[in-house]
Protein backbone atom coordinates (compact mmCIF):
# COMPACT_ATOMS: atom_id res chain seq x y z
CA UNK A 1 0.00 0.00 0.00
CA UNK A 2 1.29 3.27 -0.73
CA UNK A 3 1.88 5.50 2.60
CA UNK A 4 3.14 8.69 0.92
CA UNK A 5 0.26 9.93 2.17
CA UNK A 6 1.42 10.47 5.68
CA UNK A 7 4.17 12.41 4.97
CA UNK A 8 2.14 15.10 3.58
CA UNK A 9 1.88 18.13 5.98
CA UNK A 10 -1.90 18.73 6.15
CA UNK A 11 -1.50 21.79 8.54
CA UNK A 12 0.11 23.93 5.37
CA UNK A 13 -3.30 23.51 4.36
CA UNK A 14 -5.27 24.74 7.69
CA UNK A 15 -6.68 28.44 6.98
CA UNK A 16 -5.30 30.04 9.64
CA UNK A 17 -1.74 28.68 9.36
CA UNK A 18 0.58 31.11 9.93
CA UNK A 19 2.82 32.93 7.02
CA UNK A 20 6.18 34.24 6.67
CA UNK A 21 4.72 37.20 5.84
CA UNK A 22 3.06 37.57 8.75
CA UNK A 23 5.40 37.23 11.68
CA UNK A 24 6.67 40.69 10.49
CA UNK A 25 5.38 44.22 9.18
CA UNK A 26 6.99 44.36 5.41
CA UNK A 27 8.81 46.84 3.79
CA UNK A 28 6.39 49.94 2.90
CA UNK A 29 8.54 51.16 -0.45
CA UNK A 30 8.55 48.90 -3.56
CA UNK A 31 11.47 46.93 -4.57
CA UNK A 32 12.74 49.15 -7.47
CA UNK A 33 12.39 51.85 -4.56
CA UNK A 34 14.65 50.26 -2.23
CA UNK A 35 17.23 49.83 -4.69
CA UNK A 36 17.22 53.12 -5.78
CA UNK A 37 17.81 54.46 -2.29
CA UNK A 38 20.14 52.43 -1.54
CA UNK A 39 22.21 53.68 -4.26
CA UNK A 40 21.71 57.23 -3.46
CA UNK A 41 22.87 56.15 0.01
CA UNK A 42 25.62 54.43 -1.35
CA UNK A 43 26.91 57.91 -3.09
CA UNK A 44 26.28 59.76 -0.12
CA UNK A 45 28.35 57.42 2.39
CA UNK A 46 31.02 57.23 0.01
CA UNK A 47 31.28 61.52 0.57
CA UNK A 48 30.87 61.38 4.50
CA UNK A 49 33.70 58.74 4.23
CA UNK A 50 35.73 60.88 2.54
CA UNK A 51 35.26 63.53 5.23
CA UNK A 52 36.20 61.08 7.88
CA UNK A 53 33.22 61.22 8.99
CA UNK A 54 32.53 57.56 10.12
CA UNK A 55 29.87 57.98 12.44
CA UNK A 56 28.14 59.41 10.22
CA UNK A 57 28.28 57.26 7.45
CA UNK A 58 27.78 54.18 9.88
CA UNK A 59 24.13 55.95 10.64
CA UNK A 60 23.43 56.70 7.15
CA UNK A 61 24.11 53.36 5.79
CA UNK A 62 22.14 51.50 8.53
CA UNK A 63 18.86 54.16 8.44
CA UNK A 64 15.80 52.00 6.58
CA UNK A 65 17.94 49.40 5.84
CA UNK A 66 16.25 47.04 3.17
CA UNK A 67 14.56 43.70 4.31
CA UNK A 68 12.49 41.40 3.37
CA UNK A 69 11.87 39.47 0.24
CA UNK A 70 12.58 40.51 -3.27
CA UNK A 71 15.22 43.15 -2.16
CA UNK A 72 18.36 41.56 -2.78
CA UNK A 73 20.03 43.38 -4.78
CA UNK A 74 19.89 46.37 -2.68
CA UNK A 75 20.44 43.97 0.43
CA UNK A 76 24.02 43.24 -1.25
CA UNK A 77 25.03 46.60 -2.45
CA UNK A 78 23.95 48.08 1.17
CA UNK A 79 25.96 45.36 3.06
CA UNK A 80 28.67 46.20 0.47
CA UNK A 81 28.72 49.88 1.53
CA UNK A 82 28.71 48.63 5.14
CA UNK A 83 32.00 46.66 4.54
CA UNK A 84 33.50 49.30 2.97
CA UNK A 85 33.33 51.66 5.79
CA UNK A 86 34.52 48.31 8.64
CA UNK A 87 37.23 48.32 6.53
CA UNK A 88 38.03 51.80 6.23
CA UNK A 89 37.71 52.31 10.18
CA UNK A 90 41.06 51.81 12.14
CA UNK A 91 40.57 49.35 14.91
CA UNK A 92 41.60 51.71 17.71
CA UNK A 93 38.60 54.30 16.83
CA UNK A 94 36.14 51.29 16.98
CA UNK A 95 35.21 51.74 20.67
CA UNK A 96 33.97 55.82 20.05
CA UNK A 97 32.56 55.52 16.51
CA UNK A 98 30.03 52.32 18.36
CA UNK A 99 29.63 54.42 21.12
CA UNK A 100 28.10 57.23 19.08
CA UNK A 101 25.82 55.51 17.12
CA UNK A 102 22.15 55.26 18.52
CA UNK A 103 20.51 52.21 19.77
CA UNK A 104 18.31 51.09 16.54
CA UNK A 105 22.04 51.45 14.18
CA UNK A 106 23.58 49.25 17.00
CA UNK A 107 21.12 46.74 16.43
CA UNK A 108 20.86 46.64 12.45
CA UNK A 109 24.85 46.84 12.90
CA UNK A 110 24.93 43.77 14.34
CA UNK A 111 22.66 41.86 12.14
CA UNK A 112 24.88 43.09 9.21
CA UNK A 113 27.94 41.61 11.00
CA UNK A 114 26.49 38.47 11.26
CA UNK A 115 25.27 38.26 7.99
CA UNK A 116 28.77 38.99 6.52
CA UNK A 117 30.20 36.37 9.06
CA UNK A 118 27.69 33.63 7.20
CA UNK A 119 27.98 34.70 4.09
CA UNK A 120 29.87 31.71 2.27
CA UNK A 121 31.71 33.10 -0.28
CA UNK A 122 33.13 36.01 1.71
CA UNK A 123 34.59 38.47 -0.95
CA UNK A 124 36.39 41.05 0.17
CA UNK A 125 34.54 40.79 4.06
CA UNK A 126 37.18 39.61 6.67
CA UNK A 127 36.46 37.58 9.34
CA UNK A 128 38.82 39.31 11.71
CA UNK A 129 37.83 42.30 10.96
CA UNK A 130 34.00 41.51 11.76
CA UNK A 131 34.95 39.92 14.30
CA UNK A 132 37.12 42.94 16.27
CA UNK A 133 34.01 44.96 14.98
CA UNK A 134 31.24 42.16 17.01
CA UNK A 135 33.69 42.32 20.29
CA UNK A 136 33.68 46.15 20.76
CA UNK A 137 30.04 46.32 19.66
CA UNK A 138 28.74 43.74 22.49
CA UNK A 139 31.46 45.45 24.78
CA UNK A 140 29.10 48.88 24.84
CA UNK A 141 25.45 47.67 23.43
CA UNK A 142 25.55 44.03 25.57
CA UNK A 143 24.18 40.84 24.97
CA UNK A 144 20.55 42.46 24.80
CA UNK A 145 21.89 43.91 20.91
CA UNK A 146 22.67 40.33 20.12
CA UNK A 147 19.33 39.29 21.27
CA UNK A 148 17.53 41.88 19.35
CA UNK A 149 19.45 41.12 16.63
CA UNK A 150 18.85 37.46 16.75
CA UNK A 151 14.97 37.87 17.61
CA UNK A 152 14.43 40.71 15.06
CA UNK A 153 12.44 39.17 11.89
CA UNK A 154 13.55 41.91 9.13
CA UNK A 155 16.50 40.04 7.84
CA UNK A 156 18.81 42.46 6.40
CA UNK B 1 44.31 31.59 24.87
CA UNK B 2 46.47 32.51 21.64
CA UNK B 3 45.53 35.67 20.97
CA UNK B 4 43.93 35.28 17.43
CA UNK B 5 41.78 32.74 18.27
CA UNK B 6 40.40 35.15 21.70
CA UNK B 7 38.06 37.34 18.80
CA UNK B 8 35.74 34.54 17.36
CA UNK B 9 35.71 32.60 21.34
CA UNK B 10 34.72 35.77 22.32
CA UNK B 11 32.27 36.47 19.60
CA UNK B 12 31.08 32.48 20.19
CA UNK B 13 30.99 33.03 24.30
CA UNK B 14 28.68 36.47 23.81
CA UNK B 15 26.30 35.04 20.86
CA UNK B 16 25.97 31.54 23.26
CA UNK B 17 25.15 33.61 26.45
CA UNK B 18 22.78 35.84 24.41
CA UNK B 19 20.51 32.66 22.86
CA UNK B 20 20.43 30.63 26.04
CA UNK B 21 17.83 32.36 27.45
CA UNK B 22 15.50 29.11 27.33
CA UNK B 23 12.27 28.21 28.97
CA UNK B 24 9.53 25.32 29.32
CA UNK B 25 7.12 25.35 26.07
CA UNK B 26 5.30 22.67 24.99
CA UNK B 27 4.46 21.25 21.84
CA UNK B 28 1.67 23.31 20.02
CA UNK B 29 1.45 20.84 17.18
CA UNK B 30 1.05 17.56 19.40
CA UNK B 31 -0.77 18.04 22.74
CA UNK B 32 1.21 16.68 26.35
CA UNK B 33 4.54 16.71 23.65
CA UNK B 34 7.10 18.94 24.83
CA UNK B 35 10.19 18.79 22.48
CA UNK B 36 13.03 21.04 21.45
CA UNK B 37 11.42 23.08 18.86
CA UNK B 38 14.56 24.07 17.46
CA UNK B 39 15.24 20.01 16.03
CA UNK B 40 11.07 19.97 15.34
CA UNK B 41 11.32 22.76 13.27
CA UNK B 42 7.29 22.66 13.83
CA UNK B 43 6.40 26.08 14.43
CA UNK B 44 8.21 29.12 12.75
CA UNK B 45 7.03 31.65 15.18
CA UNK B 46 9.22 30.69 18.01
CA UNK B 47 12.25 30.33 16.03
CA UNK B 48 15.07 32.65 15.95
CA UNK B 49 17.18 33.83 13.42
CA UNK B 50 20.21 31.26 12.77
CA UNK B 51 23.34 32.68 13.80
CA UNK B 52 27.11 32.00 12.30
CA UNK B 53 30.51 33.04 13.70
CA UNK B 54 33.33 32.47 11.25
CA UNK B 55 36.88 33.13 11.50
CA UNK B 56 37.59 31.83 7.88
CA UNK B 57 36.07 29.36 5.76
CA UNK B 58 37.02 26.55 7.33
CA UNK B 59 35.83 26.99 10.96
CA UNK B 60 33.04 28.69 11.96
CA UNK B 61 30.17 28.38 14.79
CA UNK B 62 26.43 28.28 13.66
CA UNK B 63 24.43 28.59 16.79
CA UNK B 64 20.26 28.01 16.14
CA UNK B 65 17.92 29.26 18.64
CA UNK B 66 14.49 28.30 19.63
CA UNK B 67 11.82 29.07 22.66
CA UNK B 68 13.01 26.45 24.37
CA UNK B 69 15.91 24.90 23.08
CA UNK B 70 19.52 25.78 20.76
CA UNK B 71 21.64 23.74 18.64
CA UNK B 72 25.04 24.96 18.53
CA UNK B 73 27.29 23.43 15.52
CA UNK B 74 30.93 23.47 14.91
CA UNK B 75 33.28 22.90 12.11
CA UNK B 76 36.65 22.44 13.07
CA UNK B 77 40.07 23.20 11.39
CA UNK B 78 41.08 20.70 8.84
CA UNK B 79 44.02 21.31 7.17
CA UNK B 80 44.82 18.68 5.80
CA UNK B 81 44.07 14.68 5.04
CA UNK B 82 45.22 13.55 8.48
CA UNK B 83 44.18 16.15 10.25
CA UNK B 84 40.56 15.36 8.43
CA UNK B 85 40.59 11.99 9.32
CA UNK B 86 41.61 12.43 13.16
CA UNK B 87 38.94 14.96 13.51
CA UNK B 88 36.23 12.23 12.17
CA UNK B 89 37.35 9.61 14.46
CA UNK B 90 37.67 12.17 17.61
CA UNK B 91 34.69 13.34 17.21
CA UNK B 92 33.15 10.10 16.35
CA UNK B 93 34.65 8.59 19.54
CA UNK B 94 33.00 11.53 21.20
CA UNK B 95 29.26 11.13 19.97
CA UNK B 96 29.38 7.68 20.80
CA UNK B 97 29.64 8.75 24.31
CA UNK B 98 27.60 11.66 24.25
CA UNK B 99 25.41 10.63 27.37
CA UNK B 100 28.03 11.23 29.19
CA UNK B 101 28.46 15.08 27.52
CA UNK B 102 24.64 15.42 28.04
CA UNK B 103 24.48 18.62 25.98
CA UNK B 104 26.32 16.60 22.89
CA UNK B 105 24.31 15.56 19.90
CA UNK B 106 24.65 11.72 18.27
CA UNK B 107 24.90 13.00 14.96
CA UNK B 108 26.44 16.62 13.78
CA UNK B 109 24.16 18.84 11.59
CA UNK B 110 25.03 18.56 8.31
CA UNK B 111 28.38 20.82 6.72
CA UNK B 112 29.52 20.97 10.71
CA UNK B 113 31.54 18.34 12.49
CA UNK B 114 30.11 17.66 15.62
CA UNK B 115 26.89 19.25 17.19
CA UNK B 116 25.31 20.88 20.70
CA UNK B 117 21.86 20.42 21.33
CA UNK B 118 21.18 22.36 24.72
CA UNK B 119 17.49 22.55 26.23
CA UNK B 120 15.59 24.70 28.81
CA UNK B 121 16.30 20.93 31.10
CA UNK B 122 19.75 21.36 31.08
CA UNK B 123 19.92 25.21 31.74
CA UNK B 124 17.40 24.60 34.38
CA UNK B 125 20.00 21.97 36.32
CA UNK B 126 23.45 23.18 35.31
CA UNK B 127 24.78 26.31 35.29
CA UNK B 128 24.32 28.54 32.49
CA UNK B 129 27.73 30.32 32.64
CA UNK B 130 29.32 26.63 33.19
CA UNK B 131 27.71 25.31 30.31
CA UNK B 132 29.01 28.30 28.18
CA UNK B 133 32.39 27.66 29.66
CA UNK B 134 32.44 23.72 28.88
CA UNK B 135 31.48 24.82 25.43
CA UNK B 136 34.27 27.48 25.12
CA UNK B 137 36.59 24.95 26.60
CA UNK B 138 36.05 21.99 24.08
CA UNK B 139 36.48 24.68 21.38
CA UNK B 140 40.01 25.51 22.45
CA UNK B 141 41.18 22.28 23.63
CA UNK B 142 39.93 20.51 20.54
CA UNK B 143 41.88 22.28 17.89
CA UNK B 144 44.93 21.42 20.17
CA UNK B 145 44.41 17.72 20.67
CA UNK B 146 44.34 17.55 17.09
CA UNK B 147 47.04 18.78 16.43
CA UNK B 148 49.07 16.73 19.27
CA UNK B 149 47.86 13.58 17.96
CA UNK B 150 48.75 14.83 14.37
CA UNK B 151 52.19 15.26 15.49
CA UNK B 152 52.57 12.02 17.49
CA UNK B 153 50.93 10.37 14.50
CA UNK B 154 53.75 11.92 12.24
CA UNK B 155 56.54 10.99 14.70
CA UNK B 156 55.54 7.35 14.79
CA UNK B 157 55.25 7.00 11.24
CA UNK B 158 58.44 8.33 11.02
CA UNK B 159 60.08 5.30 13.39
CA UNK B 160 58.15 2.74 11.77
CA UNK B 161 59.61 3.81 8.46
CA UNK B 162 63.07 3.83 9.53
CA UNK B 163 62.79 0.21 11.71
CA UNK B 164 61.12 -0.91 8.06
CA UNK B 165 63.53 0.29 5.69
CA UNK B 166 67.24 -1.07 7.55
CA UNK B 167 66.37 -4.30 6.77
CA UNK B 168 66.70 -3.45 3.33
CA UNK B 169 70.34 -1.12 4.50
CA UNK B 170 72.31 -4.30 5.91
Amino acid sequence: MDVNFRKIDIDQYDEDVLLDSELYEADPRDPAQVLDDTKQKATAVRSSLSKGDIVGALTLVLADAPYGPNVEEAKNLNLQTLVTILNSTKATEIPGVVRGLSQDTQDTLMKYLYKGMGLPGWGDVSGSVLLGWHEKLTEVAGTGCIVRAMTDRRLV
Amino acid sequence: MSNVLRPYLAAVRSTLTAALTLQDFSSQIVERHNKPEVEVGGSKEVLLQPMTISRNENERVLIEASVNSIRLSIKIKQADEIERILCHKFTRFMMQRAESFIVLRRKPVKGYDISFLITNNHTDTMLKHKIVDFIIQFMEEVDKEISEMKLSLNARARVVAESYLQAFNS
